[in-house]
């Protein structure tokens, strides 16, 4: 019995090792994915710093990919595996052990189906992309119609923050746009612009709650207009924004991914940036 | 405030205090069923709503408006910053006529004023809410009522020099046969009163210390609080600069209580009230024997010898400056005031230094009319009062009469931003906006007018005075257009150079003033026979007493900002004490009464009589006590009743926020009982010398020179050694030139500072624990012969000086402060951990450690909170950091222009408001910048440079223009 018991609880240790690999792997494979189309140097990226800064490239036909439906194939990988495990374990009566590998591969599938998008995971919020409160896809406006970053968030090139747009400024095309390309239907993500729109001239006008993607803490400054001016192009930072029918994070906003081209020289730095080596030092941001 | 309320606090706060201990369990718990259930936490769904339709917002981009302040009758020139359509930071306009880009510390902290929670929320009629309708319906009926009746209509204010709201109370009186009668709190009547005598007409001159090269005052505070301190100051600092080689004014200050004028005064002699009149007199004797006059009034008593001997070298000064010389009085006296006249006169000054023709507007109540309408009042004569712009039943001598004699007037119709002493007085109380919430206009003096416009829509739903006091007229219109018109008829035909109107209105917006050709008065022969009878209102105390001196203090005024938190922690530039008032005492008298700092002591005699600390003041004239007004309101909100603004903060059991001496103030002499309890005094400087305790070794902090010996002194650089290498500055230095010789000490940069890196308020226990917040105090040393009873005094502003081998780096154990390639000692709150280390070895004491999260509860004052500057959190260390979000945001803007940065572009808080021009700031690794030049022309040195740290903050000597015999 003695002997049994120490089995038991080395196979317990193992089992419980194998199910912390098993979600640190989950979490891995979906901040991995993230970051392979992700790479931060943005001298690395040309085919994006090649752009002019304002202007997005277009992006034919562009399926939507992996990153855009958030799938993680990898965290479905182990989550069947784990699901596999938990059949094993409770074919062989060790229903406790079933039961946390269950709950584990129940975890990884809603993992592997993209919930890493919507939780916090680490300290930064790289991939995160909440669902909005109208769909509004970048990918068509700024990939398929090529507007301009800038129209629509002009702050970004005068402040130190960008702005998102007033409903009056998607109201310069949308007044006459009802329905999206080929169908004579009105769109329904229309109609809720046209709903807040039509309360802008009262004195409580209803409002989009868009929900925000890239958040800074409190204690750091980051002035977009800087930025801007020295032509380092919207997707250097905010990734393919062009091809995101849902816009994520791209990249960490860490500090050490804002010090990697804050430390460049000239010979290493994008040709087409004005002024190359920003400022090292704390109170550049914090203060 | 009642006791009773403020025991409720004190009890929810234990209860929060125990709530606070059983969540912290439950927090704990939730955290182990996190940590067990092996949930990952949401992301934090932040929201951003964009403007429904944007019209000239972006966000993030600090638009700036020109406007006048509305703390007191000087009207200053403001320049508000707006940050996403919310005011957030009120500075000095450059370009008002008087101000001259400076502003005080009141008007810099009346922006909290506007985010007070405990204003008024509507109109009032009685207790009860009401509606605008009802409320115009109900006050037309009662003044109709009062006229058919056959009462009389009154309407009361202070002096506020606004044409339209002048033209606004004149429409209603003609309609409601009402008649305007204007009194001032801090008064200034005997100086009209005493021209009616001497000139024939009351006036208020217009007084130019600008032009003034010898100036004697007799109690006038004119560089802290006494009528327009800003536009004094400005005029004052540019005649004080030996640096330019034009000389340097002589100022010569005889007064009973130290106030920050004489503390700046170049020749001081404490004088008792009672012995003013004789002390004029004698000066103007002095001075018509010098320049040969006849003689100019028969002697008013004798004076004791140190004041004749500071008279006759006063009287030296004045003739030799003749048509440059200037005497002043803030004698609330006129036979003193009269005196004074004679001397200007004699000198020559009106005119020149004082200015008749285009007087001031800034104080218009006459002595009379206030007390005559008390009497008219008490007959039960008045069937309506209109009040607005004044709190006559708290900031006047006769507060206790007034308040009686309101109960027997008809109605009461109060306009006021909050329901004060006199608003719960009153039938109805009309709701009054912020400054920064309406339209208006000044013309402070003749010839100058600015506008006020609203940076932001009422919060509450107020209305102007202008529309209420027209809507009672029977026209509706809105105080916009009204000020328009009367600027399209008044103003504009005055203007110079031909505009139409509209170009005229937009260019006065963008500028805030305009000056136009100016109304000349009657300038009035001078009448001598006026001085034949001169007699003193004041008599020598006797039996023990002593003669009293209210005064208005720098930071409380009249007590109208009395719910400012930031007024309230602004130590007093000469005691150094916050949070209420004290009685202060000659260290000769405290001596003989046993009196220490914090002693309670009960001033006068029965009803009027008033418990205060006593505060052992140096240069306070003996057998005289001194108390500053403003304080004691019993219904000015909750941050003047000292209540806690954050639940558990420590609380301080005192009787709140000080006492009120208006009443007491009608007495020229008081008793004096020494009370057993005590009071420690919130107060934030403790050791007024530079001699090191217990050595005794003189440590000068403030160098000194004379004014003769200035163009020869020589600065020692004599850098102490130091044990690391020399830091690389290869692009920028930032560096401060602090001018000792014209700083003032007024205060106005502690309160600049406050409002640009959202400094904390920490309340009066605190303070006593010496853990206030603010970066950058005024050190105020005593010194000279006469330590005790007139000691010389110095300013030294106190900031971080940013040290090129700073003792903070070199002990953080996390890296949390360090040093920039621009010579900032850069703190970084993410990463401090709060050992203290740094404050400990800070030989300047310039750090400030958070040892609560002092931010508020009031939701609606966070909205003056600069969104470009972090709040700082529990358990971490602040200081000064020379504005690095203006250094930076100046940087910004000429990077993305693509040129370089301007000299002069930068201006930290600090040195904008200045109103002295004492600091000034920039780029020392540029031999040319106004920095630079500043450094080298004022004499610059380092403080407490023989311990190597090489700070980046150099004070120009201070030079005073004492006599050579002396010096």
């Amino acid at each position: 019995m003695p002997g049994q018991r120490g089995v038991s609880v080395r196979r317990s240790a193992a089992w419980r090792i194998g199910l912390a690999a098993a979600c640190l792997l989950t979490l891995a494979a979906a901040r991995k994915k993230n970051t392979d189309d992700s790479s931060s140097a943005p001298a690395a990226a040309p085919a994006v710093t090649a752009l002019p800064p304002v202007s997005a490239p277009q992006s034919p036909a562009a399926a939507p990919s992996d990153s855009d439906r958030g799938w993680s194939k990898p965290a479905l990988g182990v989550a069947a595996v784990l699901a596999l495990a938990a059949l094993a374990a409770a074919g062989a009566g060790d229903l406790r052990d079933a039961g946390l590998a269950a709950v584990v591969a129940a975890t990884a599938a809603y993992w592997g189906f993209g919930g890493w998008r919507y939780h916090k995971v680490s300290g930064d919020e790289q991939g995160y992309a909440p669902v909005q409160p109208i769909a509004f896809s970048h990918a068509l406006h700024a990939g398929k119609l090529q507007i301009s970053c800038l129209y629509c968030h002009g702050g970004a090139a005068r402040s130190d923050f960008s702005d998102v747009p007033s409903p009056g400024i998607c109201m310069n095309c949308h007044v006459a746009v009802h329905s999206v390309a080929g169908s004579n239907a009105p769109s329904p993500e229309i109609a809720k612009l046209l709903k807040v729109y039509e309360t802008h001239a009262s004195s409580a006008p209803a409002q989009i709650p868009w929900i925000r993607v890239h958040h800074l803490p409190d204690y750091v400054h980051f002035s977009h207009r800087v930025h801007v001016n020295n032509n380092i192009s919207c997707q250097e930072c905010h990734g393919p924004v062009q091809t995101m029918t849902r816009v994520r994070q791209y990249s960490s906003l860490s500090m050490g991914w804002c010090i990697n081209c804050h430390r460049l020289t000239p010979e290493t730095a994008p040709k087409h940036w004005k002024k190359v080596g920003g400022p090292l030092d704390c109170a550049a941001c914090h203060y | 405030m009642t006791e009773d309320e403020r025991r409720q606090y004190e009890e929810q706060d234990k209860v929060d205090g125990l709530r606070r201990r059983d969540f912290l369990q439950i927090l704990g718990g939730s955290f182990a069923a996190l940590a067990a259930s092996g949930c990952g936490l949401s992301a934090p769904r932040e929201k951003i709503v964009p403007y429904a339709d944007k019209t000239d917002v972006t966000p993030g981009l600090a638009r700036w408006y020109a406007s006048t302040c509305g703390s007191c009758a000087a009207a200053c020139g403001v320049l508000v910053k707006s940050r996403d359509g919310r005011p957030i930071k009120m500075e000095g306009n450059p370009d008002h006529p008087l101000s001259r880009g400076g502003l005080c510390a009141r008007g810099q902290a009346s922006v909290l004023d506007l985010y007070d929670s405990s204003r008024l929320k509507g109109p009032l009629s009685g207790e009860s809410a009401t509606t605008w309708e009802q409320l115009d319906a109900a006050v037309v009926k009662a003044l109709d009522e009062a006229r058919r009746r056959g009462k009389s209509v009154r309407v009361l204010s202070q002096t506020i020099p606004s044409p339209s709201l002048d033209a606004a109370a004149a429409e209603f009186c003609a309609r409601h046969g009402a008649r305007r009668v204007i009194y001032d709190s801090a008064s200034a009547a005997a100086i009209l009163d005493a021209h009616r005598l001497t000139h024939g007409h009351a006036v208020l001159p217009r007084y130019r210390f600008d032009q003034a090269k010898a100036v004697v005052s007799f109690c006038a505070d004119f560089l802290g609080a006494w009528i327009s301190p800003v536009e004094f100051t400005k005029a004052w600092s540019s005649r004080r600069r030996p640096e330019k080689g034009q000389g340097m004014a002589w100022l010569a200050q005889f007064e009973s209580r130290m106030s920050v004028t004489g503390a700046n005064a170049d020749l001081r002699a404490p004088l008792r009230p009672s012995q003013e009149l004789a002390a004029v007199v004698e000066l103007g004797r002095l001075v018509a024997k010098r320049l040969g006059r006849g003689e100019f009034a028969p002697s008013a008593g004798s004076l004791p010898e140190p004041v004749s001997r500071a008279l006759e070298s006063a009287a030296g000064r004045l003739a030799a400056a003749r048509g440059e010389a200037l005497v002043v009085s803030g004698s609330p006296d006129p036979s003193v005031q009269a005196a004074v006249n004679g001397v200007n006169e004699l000198l020559g000054a009106y005119g020149k230094t004082l200015d008749i023709r285009h007087p001031s507007r800034q104080r218009q109540g006459l002595p009379d009319a206030m007390s005559g309408l008390i009497a008219e009042m008490e007959r039960g004569e008045v069937g309506a009062l209109v009040v607005f712009g004044a709190n006559p039943a708290y900031d006047h001598p006769e507060s206790a009469r007034v308040r009686a004699a309101l109960k027997k007037v008809g109605a009461v119709v109060v306009l006021s931003q909050r329901r004060d002493e006199t608003a719960q007085l009153a039938h109805y109380t009309a709701t009054a906006p912020h400054a920064l919430e309406s339209w208006g206009d000044a013309a402070p003096v003749e010839g100058t007018y600015s506008l006020v416009q609203p940076l932001i829509a009422p919060l509450f739903d107020s209305r102007s005075e202008i529309e209420s006091l027209l809507a009672w007229s029977g026209r509706k219109t809105s105080a916009h257009d009204f000020v328009r018109e009367l600027w399209r008829a008044k103003v504009h035909p005055r203007a110079k150079g031909a505009r139409n109107f509209d170009e005229f209105w937009n260019e006065i917006l963008s500028k805030g003033a305009v000056e136009v050709a100016p109304v000349e008065g009657p300038s009035g022969a001078f009448n001598a026979s006026a001085l034949a009878r001169l007699r003193p209102a004041r008599k020598p105390a006797s039996d023990g007493r002593f003669e009293f001196d209210a005064y208005d203090s720098v930071s409380m005024f009249d007590g109208r900002q009395a719910n400012n938190p930031w007024l309230q922690e602004l130590p007093d530039p000469v005691t150094k004490v916050t949070w209420g008032n004290v009685a202060l005492f000659s260290p000769e008298d405290a001596k003989s009464l046993g009196l220490e700092n914090g002693r309670m002591v009960r001033l006068g005699s029965g009803d009027d009589a008033v418990d205060l600390p006593a505060c052992v003041q140096p240069g306070q004239a003996a057998g005289t006590v001194a108390a500053a007004f403003g304080y004691g309101r019993p219904s000015a909100g909750p941050i003047a009743a000292n209540l806690p603004t954050r639940k558990l903060l420590p609380i301080d059991f005192d009787p709140p926020g000080g006492a009120d001496v208006y009443p007491l103030s009608r007495e020229s002499a008081v008793a004096v009982a020494v009370l057993a309890a005590t009071s420690p005094l919130a107060r934030t400087q403790q050791y007024d010398s530079q001699t090191v305790p217990f050595t005794g070794q003189e440590r000068p902090l403030i160098l000194e020179t004379t004014l003769s010996k200035f163009n020869d002194y020589e600065v020692k650089e004599e850098p102490g050694a130091t044990l690391w290498p020399k830091h690389e500055y290869p692009g920028h230095k930032w560096g401060m030139a602090v001018n000792l010789t014209s700083c003032t000490g007024c205060a106005a940069c502690v309160v600049a500072c406050q409002a640009e890196n959202n400094v904390p308020v920490v309340g009066k226990a605190e303070v006593r624990k010496s853990r206030e917040m603010h970066w950058i105090r005024i050190d105020r040393y005593y010194g000279g012969d006469d330590a005790e009873s007139n000691p010389t005094v110095g300013f030294q502003p106190m900031l971080c000086q940013q040290c090129d081998d700073a003792p903070c780096e070199t002990v953080c154990p996390v890296l949390a402060t360090s040093h920039s390639s621009e010579g900032l000692n850069m703190q970084v709150y993410n990463r401090c951990v709060g050992t203290r280390y740094c404050a400990n070895n800070c030989p300047y004491k310039v750090r400030r450690f958070n040892w609560f999260d002092y931010a508020h509860d009031d939701l609606l004052q966070n909205l003056a909170l600069n969104p470009d500057v972090t709040v700082r959190q529990r358990g971490i260390m602040e200081k000064c950091t020379f504005c690095s979000q203006r250094i930076y945001a100046a940087k910004f803007t000429a990077d993305s222009e693509g040129r370089p940065l301007k000299d002069g572009e930068i201006a930290p808080a600090c040195a904008q408001s200045c109103p002295a021009d004492a600091i000034v700031f920039g780029d020392t690794n540029d031999p040319d910048s106004r920095v630079s030049r500043a450094i080298r022309e004022n004499k610059s040195y380092r403080v407490l440079e023989e311990i190597g740290t090489g700070p980046a903050v150099r004070y120009g000597v201070k030079v005073r223009n004492v006599s050579e015999e002396k010096a």
